[in-house]
């Protein structure tokens, strides 16, 4: 029994194998009065049943929130959420948001600098000083 | 590795469940028991049936006069339920939103996915909890897991073997795959929680999943005085990730309360409640995809959330000594004596020295490694040598499941090695 084992958990990334849609909930705040909500009240009548019945995956909540600009919050499967303010806007730029929302992945917003990432080791190899056929100086 | 009998697990699954007795041992103290001669026979008879349940017995009859003469005793349908009955599940949106994220066909009904999600913890009754689901999805997981492991990696040594299913199949990737599929546990369980939440309760009792393995004669003394057991023992004795079944003794909470009276005194174990909770449902989840939408959707199911996931399994080895077990497996397969050469070095006589070492056979280069000294190049490229051994693959080749469909093309058999060097 010369060989022992070490215990590691696999890593799961999303879309290779199974994709899950990063949005779980979507609350909806609208308001019956107020004149911000105006967009958001023809947009949940008109547009969100369709909207809702082709994105079953996601849950969606509608309440109303009397005498507050609607709101819109996304809640993701790591726990995050991301609420967008749609007060004054039209319905389609209100879809605009929710399918933002829809896209979102929950994380932090962050600057990427590599335009590739991969938890896979490199085809070639990292270059190394000791091979090849050397540098002259 | 161990094999399944997939037709005798789940046939009892699919048959509707009957109706359900007020079990719960929360209820127990205050239920009414049942004495052979007593007029109340009739009466508890129909306290039994579950208040909420769609099936109806034909000799149902109310006699609230006997419940109204004795005033300890309490009307079940007053009592809460101990989860959320199925009929719920077609009106919970959290629930739809998992199903359909899963994507999940529309064969596999909400109220299947629904009683998945509930714990023995929670509910007692294994017509309503996900035991015998929970069970069979294991046994799938485990064989899909098993076949594509010996399959794609032949010469994988035992140890290894049992900590990449472990790996790829165990509680703890279970866990981490429940909560990348979304499911969040409720507060507590209970009858008025919605059905889309995993119902646990992390102070009571439940079922943990032991899929395989038999408790063996030492498992006391082995627990206690760790007494060795042989790589080779595990693969009839222990479970699928090559962990000793737990024996009567090492059972610490035999006091608590029964699970159901379906089960024995064995099966009451508590450890990482949550954990355990998380697993059970994905494992529900795997034997309910079997049970409603068949074979290959199950096995398709394991394959994209499970073993689609990277585990390198370079990064499991530990070696003893490579040095001799390369040389031993040179002798083995009649390579010439294996000879550590160096390659290159910089710096060696300064802070920081780097060696390069490569061990050849002959003229065949077996591995390389690069170290701070001479002896730590030398072991490393013997152990990259006995990785570039077991970790040969043959590519994509077909799994023994493949052959379970009808029109399956004639099985080839697959490379099998003789196996490891040192055992």
């Amino acid at each position: 029994m010369t060989i022992r084992a070490l215990e590691k958990v696999s890593v799961g990334q999303n879309g290779i194998g199974a994709f899950i849609l990063q949005c779980k909930r979507m609350d909806i705040h609208y308001c019956d009065h107020s004149g911000s909500s105006r967009g958001m009240n023809i947009f949940i009548r008109s547009m969100l049943q369709k909207f809702a019945a082709s994105h079953p995956q996601i849950e969606f909540a509608v309440s109303p929130r009397p005498r507050k600009h609607p709101v819109m919050i996304g809640h993701y499967i790591n726990g995050n959420q991301k609420s967008i303010c749609v007060k004054n806007m039209e319905p389609t730029e209100i879809l605009k948001k929710a399918e933002l929302l829809r896209d979102a992945s929950g994380e932090k917003i962050k600057r990427v600098n590599k335009s590739v990432k991969s938890i896979n080791p490199s085809v070639r190899g990292i270059w190394s000083p000791y091979h090849g056929k050397g540098i002259t100086v | 590795m161990k094999r399944v009998r997939l037709e005798r697990l789940s046939s009892q699954l699919l048959a509707a469940p009957p109706a359900r007795t007020i079990s719960a041992s929360r209820f127990a103290s205050r239920a009414p028991r049942a004495s052979t001669s007593s007029p109340r026979l009739r009466t508890t008879a129909c306290l039994q049936i579950r208040c909420q349940s769609t099936t109806v017995s034909p000799d149902l009859i109310y006699e609230d006069e006997f419940i109204q003469e004795d005033p300890e005793e309490v009307d079940p349908r007053t009592l809460p339920l101990p989860s959320p009955p199925p009929s719920r599940a077609q009106y919970s949106a959290k629930l739809a939103a998992l199903h359909a994220r899963l994507s999940l066909s529309p064969r596999l009904p909400l109220e299947t996915l629904a009683r998945a999600l509930i714990d023995p913890s929670a509910d007692s009754n294994t017509k309503f909890n996900n035991t015998n689901l929970a069970y069979l999805g294991a046994s799938l997981l485990q064989y899909h897991t098993s076949e594509f492991l010996v399959t794609r990696y032949p010469r994988l040594p035992l140890a290894i073997t049992f900590a990449a299913m472990k790996g790829y199949a165990g509680p703890e990737v279970l866990q981490r795959v429940a909560r990348a599929w979304g499911v969040e546990a409720a507060a507590a369980p209970g009858e008025e929680v919605d059905p889309g939440y995993l119902q646990f309760d992390p102070l009571r009792p439940t079922v943990e999943m032991k899929k395989g393995g038999y408790v063996r004669a030492e498992s006391a003394e082995i627990a206690r005085f760790k007494w060795r057991r042989g790589m080779s023992s595990r693969v009839t004795y222990d479970n699928a990730f090559g962990e000793m079944v737990p024996g009567q003794a090492s059972v610490s909470n035999m006091h608590m309360a029964a699970v159901s009276n379906e089960h024995n005194e064995r099966e009451k174990i508590l450890r990482d409640a949550a954990q355990n909770a998380h697993a059970n449902f994905v494992r529900a989840v795997v034997g309910a995809i079997y049970l409603h939408c068949g074979r290959e959707n199950a096995k398709s199911f394991v394959k994209s959330h499970f073993l689609s996931r990277t585990l390198d399994l370079s990064n499991l080895f530990e070696f003893k000594v490579p040095t001799r077990e390369l040389a031993r497996l040179c002798a083995r397969e009649d390579f010439e004596a294996p000879v550590a050469r160096l390659e290159s070095e910089t710096g060696r006589m300064s802070r920081t020295p780097v060696f390069v070492v490569g061990i050849y056979s002959g003229k065949d280069k077996l591995g390389e490694g690069a170290g701070s000294s001479l002896d730590e190049a030398r072991v490393i490229a013997a152990q990259n040598a006995l990785k570039s051994w077991y970790l040969y693959s043959p590519g994509e080749v077909a799994l023994p499941s493949d052959t379970f469909a009808e029109d399956a093309a004639p099985w080839k058999p697959v490379y099998i090695d003789i196996g490891e060097i040192i055992s």
